[in-house]
């Protein structure tokens, strides 16, 4: 799923007012996606545990440990208009993916793919892989309310954060941990505070940031929980901007699998070029 | 010759006030012509001046001197090393009055809501006071403290434009001397107001601060330096030069093309004005005075039939509009000197300080009296006015003595 933000940033001018924003969400929604998405396959094992930061990290360990493979359906929703891309996405631990846009004919083929901090992006009408600077990582992933930095650093929340656990609910039945999350001191992280929504079987049901004044700025949830690869899982997520009402970021995995053994090649910018598969 | 010189003197003064009415009207038309081209040379001299001051006390200095590559690419990789002893004792010279070593690199500032390229500045706050408006300009929170401060001083506009504000963090970027990138979560305390082309183009924090978070040890990138007398630039140009001839130093006129280009305009604008002026002023003078010979044209030919010759009635013309004109650049300049005299406590114009920004210039502007103006601009008066005077002069000089005689009764 990762690799396909680079693609998206060329092909989807008409996206671009979006980008200021369009460029977090975009990446964050990959990011979030592919986290929310692996999370919840892997997080069949109930969480035992109790303090809020282990809940959060088997959450993510889960979706760490994995390798995985994925159709998605990434819904863009704008004032001008709606606009939907599909793209194939390959994961391998935390520092590996290769997302590859499949459809429309206009930005099939546009890739991404994401090594360790480096995040190279090919484009098959330029026939050219370039390495993102670091500066266009906050960009807007594919004109989605993403942003290159979502996709990358999924994991900050457990590492660069404190965590406090706020409530448990019941909600439909089950076990759900509210989390906050807030920034320590020093880290490199814009928001004030994060509150992630975990079900106790591991699934991230809902993501919200917020401003360092305390001012919800957007927040991510699941809006469909269904099994797939075998897991619980989001099938569908949204990313909502609270200053843009009415545009979203909706993605919806069709196709998943787990655990499965993926090539090295897979994850090289011969490949990302070129595909074998 | 010289006793009847002196007596066509007496003869063309005492004309001259024959119609007061008339020549009233010419002598207003000559100094409110004159006064309207010192006071608007004044003006715009002060406006020039003012601007030109404005900005390059911003941030620009008199002139700045980097490595050699860095103004065609700014980046880590050409920065340099801070002056060596050489180039310190250029720069401590009296004719500097005050010189700042900067560290400015491209990057990226990031607040929860937005992300935005800019110039991450590092800067010594001692002397970046003496050199730059900025410090002054600080409208909430603080400057810098020093070198090592790790708070970020943002452009008003800018904190508007990320929706953040004093006390909250952001996140700067740039490449570091590793080659990686660093991030680093500044906390902003101070805001400033400049103009919006400054406020969204550059973000100040300690210099020190500025290296640790690049990975230098006290590389620099920039040194600007201003010089308050402008005759000494180009002898400190290359003074400094001499004393790093490996470096690029460059004065304001290079660093800041548009404002050279709107200094260099400036200076014509006033002569558009001049012909503009004059040609109206021309205009009046020729209808006055022809209308005066017409009227005399009874007295033109009795003296020509007294036996003056048309040149000497030629002369007598022309020497009354010589004193004319001259009467009237006179008081124009007196006008023009009492003018400026009173406004030399600055003309106010925050009025229109909106506006104003949009053309880079400063507040209050100071109209300087300039004597090489009040020379050349009231000369070129007198010497035209004199030049279309001739046409009616030789209108005189043509008066037929029998024809005036024929209207006399």
């Amino acid at each position: 799923m990762r690799k396909m933000w680079h693609d998206g940033k060329f092909a989807t001018a008409d996206l671009r007012q979006g980008q200021e924003w369009g460029r977090h969400a975009i990446l964050k929604a990959a990011l979030g996606i592919s986290v929310l998405g692996l999370t919840g396959i892997l997080g069949t094992a109930p969480l035992q545990a109790q303090t809020a930061r282990q809940i959060l990290k088997s959450a993510f360990d889960n979706w760490r440990a994995d390798s995985s493979y994925a159709v998605t359906t990434m819904t863009v929703r704008r004032a001008r208009g709606t606009r939907k891309m599909t793209f194939k996405s390959w994961t391998k631990g935390t520092s590996k993916a290769l997302v590859r846009f499949i459809a429309p004919a206009r930005d099939a083929g546009n890739a991404t793919l994401q090594l360790g901090a480096a995040t190279y992006v090919y484009n098959p009408k330029l026939n050219q892989v370039i390495k993102l600077p670091a500066s266009a990582m906050s960009q807007s992933w594919m004109g989605s309310d993403f942003s290159y930095n979502d996709l990358a650093r999924s994991q900050k929340v457990v590492d660069d954060y404190r965590q406090k656990l706020l409530a448990t609910k019941r909600i439909g039945g089950r076990t759900v941990y509210v989390i906050e999350a807030i920034p320590k001191k020093g880290k490199p992280i814009v928001w004030g505070k994060q509150i992630l929504w975990v079900r106790r079987d591991g699934v991230l049901v809902k993501v919200e940031y917020y401003d360092q004044l305390g001012k919800r700025v957007r927040a991510m949830s699941a809006d469909k929980i269904g099994r797939i690869g075998g897991r619980p899982y989001p099938v569908v997520m949204t990313m909502r901007r609270d200053d843009r009402p009415g545009t979203f970021t909706r993605i919806t995995t069709t196709k998943a699998r787990f655990n499965i053994k993926i090539p090295a090649y897979m994850f090289t910018q011969s490949n990302l070029q070129n595909p074998r598969n | 010759m010289s006793g009847t010189l002196h007596s066509f003197i007496q003869l063309a003064w005492r004309n001259m006030w024959r119609n007061p009415r008339r020549t009233l009207i010419t002598l207003v038309v000559v100094s409110a012509g004159l006064w309207s081209i010192l006071f608007f040379n004044a003006f715009l001299n002060a406006w020039m001046q003012s601007s030109k001051d404005a900005t390059l006390k911003l941030l620009i200095g008199s002139g700045q001197i980097h490595a050699r590559e860095y103004m065609d690419n700014p980046n880590i990789k050409t920065v340099m090393a801070p002056p060596g002893a050489r180039l310190r004792a250029a720069l401590e010279r009296p004719e500097i009055a005050a010189w700042s070593a900067r560290l400015v690199l491209p990057g990226v500032i990031q607040s929860e809501y937005k992300t935005r390229p800019v110039n991450i500045a590092g800067v010594d706050p001692a002397t970046e006071r003496r050199l730059s408006s900025i410090p002054a300009k600080i409208v909430r929170g603080r400057y810098l403290n020093g070198v090592d401060d790790d708070g970020v001083v943002l452009g008003l506009h800018m904190a508007k434009r990320l929706k953040t504000g004093l006390g909250r963090r952001v996140i700067l970027m740039s490449q570091n001397a590793d080659g990686t990138v660093s991030e680093q979560s500044f906390t902003v305390v101070g805001l400033f107001d400049a103009n919006q082309k400054t406020e969204d183009f550059y973000v100040f924090t300690g210099r020190a601060a500025d290296q640790r978070f690049l990975h230098l040890n006290a590389e620099i990138s920039e040194i600007a330096f201003a010089v308050p007398n402008d005759a000494d630039l180009d002898p400190v140009l290359t003074r400094l030069r001499a004393a790093a001839p490996q470096l690029d130093v460059r004065s304001w006129r290079q660093l800041s093309t548009y404002l050279a280009a709107t200094d260099s305009m400036m200076r014509g604008v006033i002569y558009i004005w001049l012909a503009v002026v004059f040609s109206m002023m021309a205009i009046g003078i020729v209808n006055t005075q022809l209308m005066a010979v017409f009227e005399r044209l009874h007295e033109f030919g009795l003296l020509r039939a007294l036996g003056m010759t048309p040149r000497r009635v030629l002369m007598m013309v022309s020497l009354e509009s010589l004193f004319l004109i001259g009467v009237g650049c006179l008081v124009g300049m007196a006008l023009a000197a009492l003018t400026i005299w009173g406004l030399r406590g600055g003309i106010d114009l925050s009025a229109f300080a909106k506006g104003l920004e949009l053309v880079q210039g400063g507040q209050v502007l100071f109209p300087k009296f300039d004597l090489a103006s009040f020379v050349v601009f009231p000369l070129l008066i007198w010497l035209l006015g004199i030049l279309v005077a001739l046409w009616p002069a030789s209108r005189a000089a043509k008066a037929s003595p029998v024809e005036a005689m024929r209207h006399a009764t």
